[in-house]
């Protein structure tokens, strides 16, 4: 039986999820977080000094799940002592972004300080422009994981504690941001200054755009270029993940019966097989449009 | 209690050892669904290398909780114990297909590079050619054929391992130490987690980063991971057992 109610709120969350998604990659590109942060962390070496806000925290799913967990536990304590819910949210959510943003100046200053070496220089601007739009991006992916989580608790009565279902959302969300948002940031928007069309040459590496069409780039220009392609992917890949996951367990909810699991399960295998198949798809499409690999006078790029 | 602790009957009875038997299978599972994973690591983000361009650790934690919060949601409302384990498993195997997926999206749409590997000439799955698609200096990007069913095989043994973990630890709380359902299944979680990062980053070690999967050389490297992590978990599973007895007993009043 499908009860109507709780579709809603799998609506709700799937797009809560997309937001949170996407202001996580983009919280990602502004700070330079995860793996494309080699890059940046390079550059200097390479003889590229850069204005570009240099944060490695950790890995982005250990980030999240740390502010996430931070923002939860806070938002517990807010409703345990009788503030509305949505209050402690935002309570614990602004907690949880200021902790971000601390955790991100010092990293900042701690790396480009080590770089002080390589003639890296530490710009106060670049802090004072990038630090509030990173706490701001904290903010509401910290937000919209925590009312993911809420839902999920108290209105899906999921067993685990309200902090630890965030801690878990965290840990996903950052690693499919980590793995789909950074890659449109790392191969693409850091390397605009080399021909669109394949993978970054390793010999390469480091030599990140620095240059703009009028000025010297900031990670604001990058976020702009991601918010248009990484980020709503980023957003996509997380919300359908946190759907289609409690989606086929609530159509088929096992409370009904066992047979009923056995559905869900088949019905998971069924998504499974259309990405596979899907993915088959994709790969042919993109064999035959690119074509085999060519270089051109300008160096490394496909030749369409 | 400490007393009925020491007691050798108490300390192996058939729920302690069958609990520590299922950690142990547990974390070698998921030390041995992250060989399977295709992952590229820092390089796959520049389109240097096959695989999703994340830390080894990191996607098959994010995959493998994933799948262990549908456990947990599953174990809630049905007595079955096989119901969690499997919603678990299909759970974390969708959760890496949507996520290999949307990264080849960005890949052809994005960077503009076809899905290939650089290490083998031919897919084994479709045995399209690979090598004439590399970009120079690179060692493929995305996640072709052969790497995406790998990569759904690790979603299932991995999401299998975590939910068996943490079905196994609930059943030994709630069913033969009787705390409450909710506490045991926090208990059960964290210990799930702490799991999943322990075997994962043993793996992460063995395999050097990056991995395209079953086709890969370094997947022979696989034994050497499988021995440590039995040795981890077993540890852990050790510990577990005692952390229910020595302290959660005693805090909640259980059995003794």
């Amino acid at each position: 039986m499908i009860n109507f109610t709780v579709l809603l709120l799998l609506g709700l969350i799937a797009v809560l999820a997309a937001i949170a998604g996407y202001t996580e990659d983009l919280e990602s590109v502004i700070g330079s977080q995860s793996n494309p942060n080699s890059q940046v962390q390079l550059a200097p070496q390479v003889m590229r000094p850069h204005r570009y806000f240099n944060k490695a925290i950790s890995g982005e799913p250990i980030s999240n799940a740390l502010t996430a967990a931070i923002g939860a536990s806070v938002a517990y304590l807010f409703t345990y002592i009788s503030f509305p819910f949505l209050v402690s949210l935002v309570l614990g959510s602004i907690v949880a972004s200021l902790f971000h943003a601390y955790l991100a100046f010092v990293s900042h200053t701690g790396r480009i300080a080590s770089q002080g070496r390589f003639k890296q220089p530490l710009y106060k601007d670049v802090i004072r422009s990038h630090i509030f739009p990173i706490a701001a991006y904290a903010f509401l992916t910290v937000f919209c994981i925590l009312s993911i989580s809420y839902i999920l608790k108290y209105a899906l009565e999921h067993p685990f504690p309200f902090p630890l279902i965030s801690l878990i959302l965290g840990i996903s969300v950052g690693s499919i941001g980590s793995s789909i948002g950074d890659v449109y940031y790392g191969a693409e928007s850091l390397y605009q200054n080399y021909p669109f069309g394949a993978g970054i040459n390793a010999a390469h590496s480091g030599d990140i755009v620095r240059k703009g069409a009028s000025g010297i780039l900031t990670n604001h220009d990058h976020t702009y270029f991601c918010s248009m392609f990484g980020a709503p992917a980023t957003g996509l890949a997380f919300s359908a993940t946190v759907f289609l996951t409690t989606w086929i367990t609530s159509v088929f909810n096992p409370k009904d019966g066992t047979i009923y699991g056995v559905l869900a399960i088949i019905l998971g295998i069924l998504f499974i097989i259309c990405l596979f198949v899907l993915n088959r798809i994709l790969e042919i499409y993109a064999h035959h449009r690119f074509g085999p690999y060519r270089e051109t006078e300008k160096g490394d790029a496909v030749d369409i | 209690m400490i007393e009925n602790l020491f007691d050798v009957s108490t300390v192996l009875s058939v729920s302690n050892v069958a609990v520590f038997l299922f950690v142990l299978i547990g974390g070698v599972l998921i030390s041995l669904s992250v060989h399977f994973i295709p992952i590229g690591g820092a390089p796959a983000a520049m389109a240097q290398a096959t695989g999703v361009g994340t830390g080894t650790t990191q996607l098959a934690a994010g995959a493998g909780l994933t799948g262990l919060l549908a456990a947990g949601s599953v174990s809630a409302v049905t007595n079955n114990l096989y119901l969690p384990l499997f919603i678990g498993s299909i759970s974390s195997c969708l959760m890496i297909a949507i996520t290999m997926f949307s990264a080849n999206l960005v890949y052809i749409f994005g960077v503009g590079c076809p899905l290939v590997s650089g290490k083998r000439q031919r897919d084994v799955i479709t045995k399209d050619r690979q090598d004439v698609y590399v970009s120079k200096g690179t060692e493929g990007h995305g996640t072709p054929t052969a790497s995406f069913f790998s990569g759904l095989i690790g979603g299932l043994i991995g999401g299998f391992g975590g939910s068996l973990t943490y079905v196994s630890i609930l059943y030994l709380c709630t069913k033969t130490v009787g705390i409450s359902f909710a506490g045991s299944a926090a208990f059960a979680a964290t210990c799930s987690i702490a799991l999943f990062y322990i075997n994962s980053v043993i793996a992460s070690y063995n395999i050097g980063g990056t991995i395209e999967g079953f086709t890969d050389q370094k997947f022979k490297k696989m034994p050497k991971a499988i021995f440590v992590s039995s040795i981890a978990s077993a540890i852990f599973g050790i510990i577990t057992i005692a952390t229910v007895y020595l302290f959660i007993v005693p805090a909640t009043g259980g059995i003794f």
